[in-house]
């Protein structure tokens, strides 16, 4: 039966190249559209971690949700000395976040200032890297402020001037101080370079009255994979009902939903695609079947049963898309694989989409051989599922009927 | 007969509207006089902290304040201008003038529950608002005020409970655009001040943050006095910190 379908491969050539092609373009591009689609949203995610996320972070309870000085993380030290004695955990940080005014001149605006460990900021976050002008903070940097690129242009600062602070202490009180700018600095996320700005802790602590507390605790993993099982480890030793402990997958969930709705619409649209091709492909089997009833009639009058009939034609669709996903899964994870490593620039796309996390002009696609398997057998099965119908038209006609249609 | 019924009803929602309005307006006038001064102590209660603060304050009209904060030592001398619904800053830890911008006006004032738009547009409640009444129970009226379309405002919908005995408020609930309840005053200890009342406990608690509120003591309320207007110009917050 092989070599019965492969004769008639080669014999019903317009069919087969027709087929073949189809086959060969919808499994490259169906593996191409999946792998760019992964990579982005992958890009997006590591890079809003990379650049200030923490793959864990630990809050009071509630101040996420309801916020204020009421839900700071009071002993910090205590859990730290905690985190230190788990293992998976690479480095962790308190960070101090508080919302206040910043003034220059005329200028005014509300600001996210935030005081951190600026050593350990390096290793946990993109913050240096992401330095424009002027230079990042030191432990010893007093009022030095590290300002956001959009905080800076909306009050109209340059390295050097004074930014007057006025907000609200960790006790309620009001604080208010005279910070210098020393740097300013560009992730390339909008709303983050909008309104953060950054002060060393050491001296945020006198000024906020926060020595020892922190609206919360970021902590970078050994293995990003096992995140969970350190999370796990991390709230069995915290032993707190009043704090909790998330993984970037609940801190980061509404960027995760939009991403798999961007997924869900972005599939909807490649099905449809995939069903022209799939219809396309059933088109051309079913003339070709239509030519060929004289044929089936002749082999069903010789004793071929239904079921040979219809290995034959599974032989042949087989065949066709073997061939053409063999050619085609190559050359389509080359390309993934290629600019997995290095990502298609395209100029200007990141400012066009900075509101959905995209901070870079590059779009780096995915290599995940998995995904690759899958996409692979989606093209492999919608090719087999196209000779049923033509195989049920066959069978309509009796064998006698079948052998002597024109 | 069916004219005459329309022209009754307009003309009970006219008397009911103004009704309303006349109500909200003496309201008003009691809180204000044409001008006032006051002395007045805040306590600011939260889950973790407790401070107090004593403050002075003169206003003149619905357009002009001046506030100075006379307690604690570390805050002495933190002055705020309103004019015209703006609202300025003086400093003198860091000796700067700031001004308030409008994205701030719903935070917290001095970490009170009291926000900068409190303290900024409180006219707003006879201008920017169009008052119906709810209900009438012998004294206390109560009356809804919805925001004007054209009006400015950051509330949703406030529902006033006043002592119409003395035109004074006993209960206000502030709810923000999606009807949700944000917070509510309640006001007790009515005094009598010349021809004007006023509640000289003022209670002004978070609906959502049930462990936070902050009470407000008049304790020395001076109506219809002579207030210098160099109190009112940009130059008092410096001026009148010392």
């Amino acid at each position: 039966m092989f070599s019965l379908a492969l004769k008639n491969i080669l014999f019903y050539k317009g069919r087969s190249i027709t087929t073949f092609i189809l086959t060969f373009i919808s499994t490259v591009f169906l593996v191409l559209y999946v792998s760019m689609t992964d990579g982005s949203h992958d890009s997006m995610l590591k890079n809003s971690l990379k650049i200030y996320g923490g793959a864990i972070e630990i809050y009071h309870k509630d101040y996420r949700d309801i916020g204020g000085n009421e839900y700071l993380i009071q002993d910090v030290k205590s859990i730290e000395s905690k985190l230190s004695k788990i293992d998976g955990i690479k480095l962790f940080s308190s960070r101090y976040e508080t919302y206040g005014l910043l003034s220059f001149k005329d200028n005014s605006t509300a600001s996210m200032v935030v005081g951190i460990n600026p050593t350990k900021e390096i290793e946990l976050s993109q913050l240096k890297s992401a330095l424009q002008s002027g230079e990042y903070l030191k432990e010893s940097s007093q009022n030095c402020i590290y300002l956001g690129s959009g905080v800076a242009s909306k009050l109209k600062v340059k390295l050097g001037d004074e930014v007057s602070f006025i907000g609200g202490a960790s006790d309620n009180s009001f604080s208010a101080d005279i910070f210098v700018a020393c740097g300013i600095f560009k992730t390339g996320l909008f709303e983050f370079d909008s309104s953060a700005t950054f002060i060393s802790r050491v001296y945020f602590d006198e000024l906020m009255l926060s020595k020892n507390k922190a609206s919360y605790i970021t902590i970078k993993v050994e293995d990003l994979d096992e995140v969970d099982e350190v999370n796990n480890e991390i709230i069995k030793v915290l032993d707190s009902e009043n704090l909790e402990s998330l993984t970037w997958k609940t801190l980061m969930k509404t960027m995760v939903e939009a991403m798999e709705v961007d997924s869900i619409f972005g599939y909807i649209s490649l099905s449809l695609f995939l069903i022209v091709i799939f219809f396309v492909i059933m088109i051309y089997g079913f003339i070709n079947v239509s030519s060929r009833i004289k044929e089936f009639g002749v082999l069903r009058c010789i004793g071929l049963s239904k079921r040979a009939v219809f290995s034959l034609l599974l032989y042949e669709i087989f065949i066709l898309s073997s061939l053409a996903i063999i050619l085609a899964t190559p050359i389509a994870g080359y390309i993934c694989y290629y600019y997995s490593i290095n990502p298609i620039v395209i100029e200007g796309i990141a400012q066009m989409y900075q509101d959905y996390g995209l901070v870079s002009d590059e779009l780096p696609f995915s290599f995940d051989i998995f995904t690759i398997f899958w996409n692979i057998c989606l093209i492999f099965i919608l090719n087999l599922l196209s000779v049923v119908y033509p195989f049920f038209y066959i069978n309509s006609f009796k064998p006698i009927e079948a052998s002597r249609h024109v | 007969m069916f004219r005459f019924i329309i022209f009754i009803s307009i003309f009970a929602q006219l008397l009911f509207s103004n009704e309303a309005y006349e109500i909200i307006k003496k309201l008003d006038e009691n809180m204000r006089g044409e001008n006032i001064s006051m002395r007045l102590s805040m306590r600011v209660v939260s889950l973790r902290h407790e401070r107090t603060m004593k403050m002075q304050t003169y206003s003149q009209g619905t357009k002009k304040s001046f506030t100075k904060i006379l307690y604690p030592p570390k805050d002495k001398g933190i002055t705020f201008l309103s004019l015209d619904n703006q609202m300025w800053q003086y400093v003198p830890k860091i000796e700067r003038v700031i001004k308030i911008p409008p994205s701030m006006m719903l935070q917290n004032w001095m970490g009170s529950d009291i926000t900068n738009d409190d303290m900024v547009k409180q006219s707003s409640i006879v201008e920017d608002y169009e008052p119906r009444i709810l209900k009438k129970d012998e004294n206390i009226v109560t009356i809804e005020l919805i925001p004007k379309e054209d009006a400015a405002v950051v509330w949703g919908k406030i529902i006033i409970n006043i002592d119409i005995s003395t035109y004074t408020s006993v209960k206000d609930i502030f709810y923000d655009e999606d009807g949700e309840e944000i917070r509510y005053f309640i006001y007790e200890k009515v005094k009598k001040f010349g021809k004007y009342y006023i509640p000289t406990y003022w209670r002004v608690q978070s609906s959502e943050k049930k462990n936070n509120f902050t009470e407000i003591v008049l304790e020395e309320v001076e109506y219809d006095t002579e207030i210098s207007q160099q109190y009112f110009k940009k130059s008092a917050l410096k001026r009148f910190s010392r």
